[in-house]
């Protein structure tokens, strides 16, 4: 039988991301991926011809510790965020300056400015807590065990020298809902509710509910905005590809693990669709927090960690809309500049909030809430063709009366014909289009629920309970099995972070 | 130039926590006069007779979180306060069934069994899970919350106790503590139950006078609110209050009156008068003007600073804290002269949830509708509500024969919107009426002769809550109870120990730590602080030493 010091099950970025950090460590490793492609919800695919990001479209939230331990070579280019607006006096965010796009003043420019810039502070400051294991809350309260708690302190500590307002204001918010804050600072409409659609992207929820704050602030953790790599996402998957293979790291496609070997209570490797086995007293899962369980069997959890898993909230709201377009779609009032970077289609915090109502019971918004790029203005596509990419909330994972071809078909007319109201011509234009709904999401990917972060970001569901109370230090059950992936702490987005937290537990305990 | 008299203290407005915070200073040797601007007192916690012969709980209507401390050192049994529990509760489904609580714990398990069978011990898990959250927070109630920015010496001992009371609970319970105190009802009670009937009938607690559906975090801990009371020991019972809630309002009257306390009711508080920074009195609408070193405001945050303070007074920031507060109105309520007992055909005869609380929405979905249709300005289409029928136990509601009933609505806009217009002006007496037809035909699936048996009604929307008792937006809780405004956070970050940039005045009610309910724990709290900066001592619980 083969025989790996690890095994890391998926090559999303979390799992080359571990396997990256567990082979620079001298450990012979093994990545196992179910599917033919790498990347995981990063991957790119094709359609009708034309390359383009199946899922994950942009970067925002990679972190800096990853790119520096990986060596990631990436270069990215920070593009500009555009809230389309139905009166075309669209709005774009660039860096910390906030204009019209025809270049006039925005009268809300200071207050955003203000807001944002506090977001992005208290955003850097979370940002230390995604790169450790989240606080450990069996700390004592003794002297001789407060470095258990020490991530916690040295965050208060931080907190107190931002200043007694900030660190206030801070505890004010923190828990709080994303539309009060936004609309105490400024008028409701598209800069607004741009804002509140970074609050809850990929989350079942609305701005108005408590903890979208909080999602707004881990969104801006690495300082905020966008990047579109150059290359494509494709670029991307390349890079972590590759950090992982130069340390000597063993991929493997369409190599789908159905069991983890437990033994006792001990990890002894996995085995595979075809029954192969391969064996490793050490397995890091990026599958979802329940598939990871099944995998490993019931039987090696307690039955309050199966309930508690059970109960993991994985209800994927997000879907994604690709389309290829005979030519370059022009966006009345932008410059090619402002329209090749992020176009959001979010009227307003209400607007927003008022999308979110009928995922709820089942159905499709009417009024989707959209992330558009158009990768193709950027890094030209040889045929001369044109790709959007969208993302589209609130989709349902499962609609009443199932994905018909209508029900499919209805999402994508309806985001043609958003984008077409700010690019006339461009519903004209398109030779293809593809819908990816939280159902395919979840059957191509393996993300529970289709879930953008493997399982909701709401506060009873993060740092020390995610993703659940007990369980939320990697170590995930059986010894030598560690969870890898989004639905570990931090959590999702393309970060690494999870997988190099994951890996850096693994690799403290099996040398102890 | 009307009266002008001198006082050692006054407190403004004669709600439950202001007349509770003026026992405390009286029963400590202050003079003390408490100003009201209706006729009658009790602000939130009245009784007032609008149809001859019947008796309304006007606003609350139902006792349980009044502090047991309070009430023993205030002596209020001995002022005619008697509180008598009531038992059950029932929801009935538009197919001529009902699921019924009842507080027996056999038959509760039967009746959840023939409902669901996998439910009847997620029942024992879900309330076990319940109750020690409200232990965990009921001693709490009495103290004030520490300020983690300060630091002074109390701030640090007051966390101290907070961290010693966590860590008490254990790694797994902490775990367990954020996920209740952060995660939504229904998510809470998803994760327990199976039968949507059983979650509906649960899940009122969560939203009741929120602005938060039962898919919104943290109104689990809201729940809290209806659970951490007790009658007579038993915690989460509730009960009548013998003659109304008014009858709270009027023993905490006596005991002060007693106590050697004055009372002037009928002209409102015109302004908090200030001197260099310093509270000196307060002037009334009438004229009349009153002095005291120390006042304190029974009225909600907003209202005591945004109306009736000198913005002059306040700090900038301060002031925008205030503004940005969050209180908005959410709830209605029906109160309805009944000539006889309506029927309830699904209940078995003399059903003893008849006499409990009783509710028409049978799933998660309905309640987040209902709020739906709220964040939208509009009064639920398919409210949730809350009747009972007091008189049943309390004959002192009614005439013989007669009945009252207390119906609370949620939700109810205090911005109505009409026309794409939101404006508190939209409730127009036609539109309060059609709000009351829309919760009658509800009510119908329960009780169909419920129309034929009102005899008056009394409709109450947030505007006229905001108009009568003061109530900024109708919020019924003073102000939001979700976490950017709860503990240290309450009111305002910087001034959650009563006390306000204004020396000498002081917040005492329900906007201030542990927030609304009938409770008169914010009113106990304050005199404790007032009475520590006047180097006294009140006996309270958590008296810093
Ligand atoms: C529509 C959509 C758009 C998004 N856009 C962005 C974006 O623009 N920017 C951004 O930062 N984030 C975006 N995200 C979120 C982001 O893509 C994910 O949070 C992140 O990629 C998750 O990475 P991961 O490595 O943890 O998991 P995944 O990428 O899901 O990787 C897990 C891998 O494990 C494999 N696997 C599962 N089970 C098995 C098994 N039994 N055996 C072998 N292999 C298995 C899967 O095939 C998969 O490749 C988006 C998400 C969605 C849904
Ligand atoms: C419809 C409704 C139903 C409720 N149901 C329940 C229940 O069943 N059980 C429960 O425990 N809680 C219930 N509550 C909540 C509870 O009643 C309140 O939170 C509580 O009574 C508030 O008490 P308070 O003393 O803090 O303030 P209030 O009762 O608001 O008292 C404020 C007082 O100040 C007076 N005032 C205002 N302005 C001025 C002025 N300018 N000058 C002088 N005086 C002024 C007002 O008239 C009033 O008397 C309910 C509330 C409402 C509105």
């Amino acid at each position: 039988m083969e025989q790996f010091d690890a095994i890391v099950i998926g090559a999303g970025h979390n799992g080359l991301t571990a396997a990256a950090v567990l082979a620079g460590k001298g450990k012979r490793v093994l990545v196992l991926e179910r599917s033919t492609s790498l990347g995981g919800m990063m991957a790119t695919g094709t359609l009708n011809g034309v390359q383009l990001p199946r899922l994950a479209h942009l970067l925002y939230n990679l972190n800096p510790v990853v790119v520096r331990d990986l060596g990631l070579k990436l270069d990215a280019k920070p593009v500009p965020t555009v809230a389309l607006s139905e009166d075309g006096r669209h709005v774009v965010m660039d860096g910390a300056e906030v204009r019209f796009a025809d270049g006039t003043a925005h009268p809300d420019a200071a207050a955003f400015v203000t807001l944002y810039q506090r977001l992005v502070r208290f955003g850097t400051l979370l940002g230390q807590l995604a790169q450790a294991a989240p606080p450990d809350l069996s700390g004592s309260l003794s002297l001789a065990q407060a470095g258990e708690l020490g991530a916690l302190a040295r965050l208060g500590l931080r907190l107190r020298l931002m200043g007694k307002a900030e660190m206030r204001e801070f505890l004010r918010i923190v828990l709080s809902n994303a539309q009060d804050l936004i609309l105490d600072e400024l008028a409701d409409g598209p800069l607004a509710g741009a804002l509140a659609a970074d609050a809850v992207r990929g989350a079942w929820a609305g701005p108005s509910a408590p903890g979208t704050v909080f999602s707004l602030i881990y969104r801006l953790a690495q300082g905020g905005g966008a990047a579109l790599p150059s290359g494509g996402m494709d670029a991307v998957v390349s890079a972590f590809v590759k950090a992982a293979e130069a340390r000597g790291a063993t991929i493997r496609t369409g190599a789908a693990v159905q069991r983890i070997v437990v033994e006792g209570d001990r990890v002894t490797g996995v085995e595979l669709a075809d029954g192969s086995r391969v064996s490793s007293a050490m397995v890091l899962s990026t599958a979802g927090a329940a598939q990871s369980m099944m995998l490993a069997g019931h039987g090696s959890y307690d039955i309050e960690a199966v309930r508690r898993l059970r109960n993991f909230r994985t209800k994927g709201t997000a879907a994604k809309v690709n389309l290829v377009l005979s030519g370059a779609p022009k966006f009345s009032g932008l410059s090619r500049e402002q329209a090749s970077g992020r176009l959001l289609i979010a009227r307003s915090v209400r607007a927003v909030e008022r999308a979110f109502n009928p995922v709820k019971y089942g159905e499709a918004s009417k009024a989707p809430v959209i992330e558009a790029v158009v990768p193709t203005l950027t890094v030209p596509d040889a045929s001369g063709k044109h790709v959007v990419s969208a993302v589209v909330q609130y989709v349902p994972y499962a609609p009443d009366g199932g994905w018909t071809d209508t029900a499919r078909q209805t999402v994508i007319d309806q985001v043609v014909a958003a984008l077409d109201r700010f690019a006339p011509g461009l519903a004209a234009m398109v030779t293809a289009s593809e819908l990816l709904t939280p159902a395919d999401i979840e059957s191509e990917t393996g993300a529970p629920g289709g879930h953008w972060h493997h399982g909701e970001m709401s506060f009873d569901q993060l740092l020390s309970v995610r993703p659940a109370n007990g369980l939320a230090h990697y170590g995930f059950g059986p010894a030598g099995l560690y969870l890898a992936g989004a639905a570990a702490h931090p959590g999702g987005d393309v970060t690494g972070a999870p997988g190099r937290n994951a890996a850096l537990k693994a690799l403290k305990e099996m040398a102890a | 130039m009307g009266r002008h008299d001198r006082y050692d203290a006054i407190i403004a407005g004669a709600g439950h926590n202001g007349l509770t915070t003026a026992c405390y200073l009286a029963k400590a040797g202050l003079k003390v006069l408490v100003v009201e601007k209706n006729d009658w007192i009790g602000g939130a916690a009245v009784s007032r007779s609008l149809h001859p012969g019947w008796t309304y709980s006007n606003c609350s209507y139902v006792c349980s979180l009044l502090r047991r401390e309070i009430v023993r050192d205030l002596e209020l049994p001995r002022f005619g306060l008697q509180v008598i529990p009531y038992e059950g509760g029932a929801t009935f489904t538009s197919d001529g069934d009902y699921f019924a609580y009842y507080s027996d714990h056999d038959a509760l398990r039967r009746e959840i069994a023939r409902h669901e069978p996998r439910d009847v011990d997620a029942y024992d898990r879900f309330s076990q899970t319940v109750m020690r959250q409200c232990r965990f927070i009921r001693p709490f109630l009495l103290r004030t919350a520490p300020d983690p920015v300060r630091m002074r010496p109390r701030d640090i001992s007051e966390l101290a106790y907070l961290v010693r009371k966590v860590h008490g609970l254990g790694a797994r319970e902490i775990g367990e503590t954020l996920r209740f105190w952060t995660m939504s009802i229904g998510d809470f009670l998803d994760e327990h139950f199976e039968n949507d009937l059983i979650k509906a009938h649960l899940a009122g607690s969560g939203i009741i006078g929120t602005g938060l559906g039962v898919y919104s975090p943290g109104s689990a801990y809201v729940l809290l609110h209806h659970y951490m009371g007790d009658v007579d020991g038993t915690i989460g019972a509730w009960g009548f209050a013998r003659g109304g809630m008014g009858s709270i309002s009027r023993a905490l009257g006596l005991a002060f009156e007693e106590a050697g306390g004055t009372i002037v009711t009928g002209s409102g508080i015109d302004k908090f008068l200030t001197r260099g920074g310093k509270v000196t009195g307060v002037a009334l609408e009438n004229g009349d003007t009153y002095e005291a070193p120390v006042v304190a405001s029974n009225m909600d945050v907003k209202r005591t600073f945004l109306k009736h303070t000198d913005r002059d007074d306040l700090p900038g920031d301060f002031l925008r804290a205030v503004e940005r507060f969050k209180i908005r109105g959410s709830s209605g309520k029906l109160n309805i002269a009944l000539d006889r007992l309506p029927e309830f055909p699904a209940a078995p005869a003399g059903a003893p949830f008849l006499r409990g609380d009783m509710h028409c929405s049978t799933s998660l979905a309905e309640l987040e509708r209902a709020y739906d249709d709220w964040k939208d300005g509009r009064w639920s289409q398919s409210p949730y509500f809350d009747m009972l029928i007091p008189s049943q136990i309390d004959p002192t509601m009614a005439p013989p024969g007669s009945h009252m009933m207390t119906v609370f609505v949620q939700y109810a806009p205090y911005d109505l919107e009409v026309d794409g217009v939101r404006d508190a002006a939209n409730w127009t007496e036609e539109r309060r009426r059609a709000f009351a037809d829309c919760v009658l035909d509800k009510m119908s699936a329960a009780c169909p002769d419920i129309k034929e048996r009102v005899q008056h009604v009394e409709i109450r929307s947030p505007l006229e809550l905001e108009t009568e008792v003061g109530l900024t937006e109708g919020n019924i809780f003073q102000g939001e109870l979700t976490f950017d405004q709860l503990l240290f956070n309450r009111p305002v970050p910087g001034y959650a120990d009563y006390r306000s940039p204004i020396r000498g005045l002081y917040l005492v009610g329900s906007s201030a730590h542990p927030g609304g309910g009938v409770m008169a724990a914010p009113g106990a709290n304050a005199a404790r602080e007032i009475l520590i900066d006047l180097g006294r001592r009140s006996g309270l619980p958590a008296e810093a030493a």
